[in-house]
């Protein structure tokens, strides 16, 4: 039960395990990304559904890796045009 | 499962592929990070849950509590819902329509929005799970609410808001003792910091690891719409999108009540209302496609402007299965839906319910609400919380000195203005 948990600072050496949503472009849909990904940053990559049509790709990616190296990686990607979204998708409600 | 006592929950059960969870704090699947959602055992519920029964009990959301996801009997936000449901004669003949009604949630306690419904529901669930800390991210009606509940109910409470937020809707979260903390940033950043403080610090986030007990509390307005009805289903109901959650919960609820035997299975239409600078759900729908595409947001309709809908696609599936529209309308179409419901029927409401009223003028004057037929408006906050958006767009005061003859005057020059 997580209820009574203290919570400590993040270190930016702990692995942690980060889920998202993942929306491509009609135009980068047949990019490679994320093998890119892998290849560019010290991260572990793992899909775990995805659904590609003419007009959007929407993959959900679960990244595996340092805080530092994770965080460059969402940049990366959102820089490259990709819409990066929490698991939760938007978690700010009105 | 195990022995614990659940009230008339089974599980957390995946949207996407059935797999079933225990009831914990924990909103989606290890495998295809679909969302969780209640479930429920519905022939227990069938024994407990009568007319008779929900006619004895007090008027408040709560009346349906076997249908809420609670163990045991509630403790935050017990005088939440069993808003009025108005008869709404004078817009219906303004909007051209036989019949109208209006789920009149503005006034809805304790914080004025349908979010009190959500929020009374996670943090009683909160409490039951062990909770002491209650947290959301919100622009608005969803702060205010954790804020004022968690106050009543002894909870410590943090609240998350992009820091680019009107004062004034800090203030309606912070008089309540309520940690604020702006966040400056993209509202992506923004979005995806709070997903993570989420994840990492041992709270009830309601609209988080909490989601699957909070969203059910929508539901209620269902339940109330249904009962105020004289135990039908509309034939239409029409209800505003910002995640689209609220809409699949309104059908939720009337399925369920047609599982029970409390209502009749009848057809009927579910449609969905947005702002035209917010729309994601609303194109997608008129485009006859079963994803949207996200946006960027810019209306007055702050509270549904939400570019990426977690709910989106089941929103679309449900007014599909509904045969209902979406539409969407423009800032001055907003404010003349609010000025229409407030000089129609002495109702003011937030942006939101400018939108609903809007959108249900374009589907009944489209005839996709044929005007034959009868319509609910959820109408979902009150317009005291978004003043800004209409002051100068109402009318003008006129000023006279201490005398009655001036006051006669000017009478007498606007009756011949208006000759
Ligand atoms: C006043 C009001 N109406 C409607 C909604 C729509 O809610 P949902 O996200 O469930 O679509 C909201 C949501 O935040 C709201 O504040
Ligand atoms: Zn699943």
């Amino acid at each position: 039960m997580p209820a009574k948990k203290t919570s400590k600072p993040t270190s930016q050496d702990t692995v942690q395990q980060t889920r998202l949503w993942l929306m491509y472009p009609p135009k980068l849909i047949k990019k490679p990304l994320i093998w890119e990904l892998g290849h560019k940053f010290k991260v572990v990559t793992n899909i775990r559904q995805a659904s590609v049509t003419d007009e959007i790709g929407i993959v959900c990616l679960e990244l595996d890796g340092k805080r530092e190296a994770v965080k460059a990686a969402i940049k990366w990607l959102t820089k490259t045009g990709v819409s990066v979204e929490p698991v939760e998708i938007s978690v700010i409600a009105s | 499962m195990s022995e614990k006592h659940e009230g008339f929950m089974k599980a957390l059960k995946c949207r996407e592929c059935g797999r079933e969870y225990p009831l914990a704090a924990t909103h989606v699947c290890e495998f295809d990070f679909g969302p969780l959602e209640v479930a429920y055992d519905y022939d227990r519920i069938k024994k407990s849950m009568t007319k008779a029964a929900i006619h004895s009990r007090a008027q408040s959301m709560w009346r349906y509590r076997e249908l809420l996801p609670v163990a045991n009997d509630p403790t935050v936000g017990l005088q939440v819902g069993f808003t009025p449901l108005v008869k709404a004669d004078r817009l219906a003949k303004k909007l051209g329509i036989r019949e109208l009604w209006i789920k009149n949630d503005t006034v809805n306690y304790p914080t004025l929005s349908f979010k009190d419904r959500v929020v009374s529901v996670a943090l009683s669930r909160a409490l039951e799970l062990g909770f002491e800390t209650v947290a959301c991210a919100s622009t608005g009606n969803l702060a205010n609410s954790v804020a004022a509940n968690a106050a009543s109910a002894g909870l410590k409470a943090y609240v998350f808001i992009p820091s680019d937020l009107e004062q004034g809707k800090i203030v309606n979260s912070l008089v309540y003792g309520a940690n604020v903390i702006t966040i400056k940033g993209h509202y992506d950043e923004v979005n995806r910091l709070c997903a993570e403080i989420a994840g990492k610090f041992g709270w009830a986030f309601v609209n988080v690891n909490m989601r699957p007990y909070y969203s059910e509390g929508s539901k209620s307005m269902a339940y109330e719409i249904i009962e105020q009805s004289g135990w039908r289903i509309p034939q239409h109901t029409v209800v505003p999108m910002a995640s689209g959650s609220l809409l699949t919960k309104i059908q939720k609820g009337y399925q369920e009540f047609v599982k029970l035997g409390l209502v009749a299975e009848a057809e009927y239409s579910i449609h969905g209302a947005q702002a035209t600078g917010c729309s994601p759900i609303s194109v997608a729908q008129k485009a006859g496609l079963d994803f949207f595409k996200p946006v960027k947001p810019n209306t007055i309709a702050k509270s549904l402007a939400i570019g990426t809908p977690a709910d989106g696609f089941y929103a679309l599936r449900v007014m599909k299965e509904t045969g209902g529209a979406a539409d969407d309308v423009t800032d001055d179409e907003i404010r003349e839906g609010i000025r229409l419901l407030a000089e129609c029927e002495g109702i003011f409401a937030e942006t939101a319910g400018g939108v609903t009223v809007g959108v249900a003028k374009k589907l009944i004057a489209s005839g996709k609400i044929p005007a034959n037929d009868s319509a609910v408006l959820c109408i979902t906050g009150n317009g005291l919380k978004t003043l800004d958006a209409v002051v100068g767009h109402v009318g003008k005061t006129r000023e006279i000195k201490p005398s009655l003859r001036e006051f006669e005057a000017m009478l007498a020059s606007e009756e011949k203005v208006n000759a």
